[in-house]
């Protein structure tokens, strides 16, 4: 029998050169789907057991603690973010944990891709795809929230000031890769803070 | 371009990040009375919707934020929204009022029904 082996959506993909913003992709990113009702103490205790922290139940914001980050995907869904390795782990305590309550934990490791972006002006770029004003104030590190973006379903991940992560279906890795580089293309930049340049 | 605001999680924007779900409050006669469903209610269920000139109540889905389903009151002639509610829940009273035609029947029925429950 043939061994199976892990290989990232994006696998042997390089980012081309002369784009304003750095683009990559994040492998060996475990993800869990973990689905339950905020009004069960005993699930939200459980949870906390696990994982060393309250689950966030603010809309579309995240928390993170040590190596591991949850990300509000709903009000009774939520993606748990860690090591591919520790996820294994993550998913046989909160299986343990969860024995008896109503809920649902699940392994989605394989499910997306995740492609990081860099840099100032990330932004403008995300901006180029989805109709989200992510010049809001809502939009700082800690928040989340899936979009629309340039057309397909996406999950937004606001890491830092200007360190986003993108989340995609795995089927939909490449077109978003390509999309990102076609829009992140440095002469394409916006500017939508400051002045802008007046054409010669 | 309309915009939507969703009950549930708060999330706003355009049309595109939602999905009209058609007419709301449809009951289906089989879940309740699953014995006794005539012709007639099935077709009704089925087919029978209410285009209404002005007030409509409407069922939306928040797509590309939390996924859940919800009400929104819309006027059909205007495009504007009259309110968003939840999915188990009836219109705000105020925009009930407004209702007129097919939809004011409705309410009013739906309403006396809930009284004598």
């Amino acid at each position: 029998m043939s061994e199976l082996s892990y290989e990232s959506p994006l696998a042997g993909v390089n980012a081309p050169t002369g784009l304003s913003v750095s683009i990559r992709e994040i492998t060996e990113r475990g993800m869990i789907d973990l689905r339950g009702l905020t009004s069960d103490a005993a699930f939200m205790a459980a949870v906390k057991g696990v994982l060393g922290v309250d689950l966030p139940v603010k809309p579309r914001t995240s928390v993170a603690w040590g190596d591991v980050k949850v990300l509000w995907l709903s009000t009774d869904q939520w993606l748990i973010l860690s090591s591919r390795a520790k996820a294994h782990e993550l998913l046989a305590s909160l299986r343990e944990a969860l024995k008896g309550i109503h809920s649902l934990v699940v392994d989605v490791s394989d499910m997306r891709a995740v492609i990081r972006l860099e840099g100032e002006g990330c932004r403008e770029v995300i901006m180029k795809g989805t109709s989200l004003d992510l010049l809001d104030p809502e939009y700082v590190q800690g928040c989340c929230r899936r979009m629309r973006y340039a057309e397909i379903a996406a999950l937004l991940d606001v890491v830092e000031d200007t360190v986003f992560d993108i989340y995609v279906f795995r089927s939909y890795a490449h077109y978003t890769w390509n999309f990102l580089c076609a829009t992140a293309k440095a002469p394409a930049k916006l500017k939508l803070f400051g002045k802008q340049d007046v054409p010669a | 371009m309309l915009v939507v605001k969703c009950p549930v999680c708060g999330a706003e924007g355009d049309e595109t990040d939602f999905h009209a779900g058609g007419q709301a409050h449809i009951r289906r006669p089989a879940t309740h009375d699953p014995a006794h469903v005539t012709d007639e209610e099935q077709r009704n269920y089925l087919f029978i919707r209410i285009n209404p000139k002005g007030l409509h109540f409407e069922r939306w889905r928040c797509d590309r934020g939390c996924g859940k389903w919800f009400h929104a009151a819309r006027d059909t002639v205007t495009m504007e929204f009259k309110a968003f509610y939840g999915i188990t829940e009836l219109p705000p009273k105020d925009v009930i009022a407004q209702a007129k035609g097919q939809w004011a029947e409705y309410f009013a029925k739906r309403l006396e029904a809930e009284k004598q429950a």
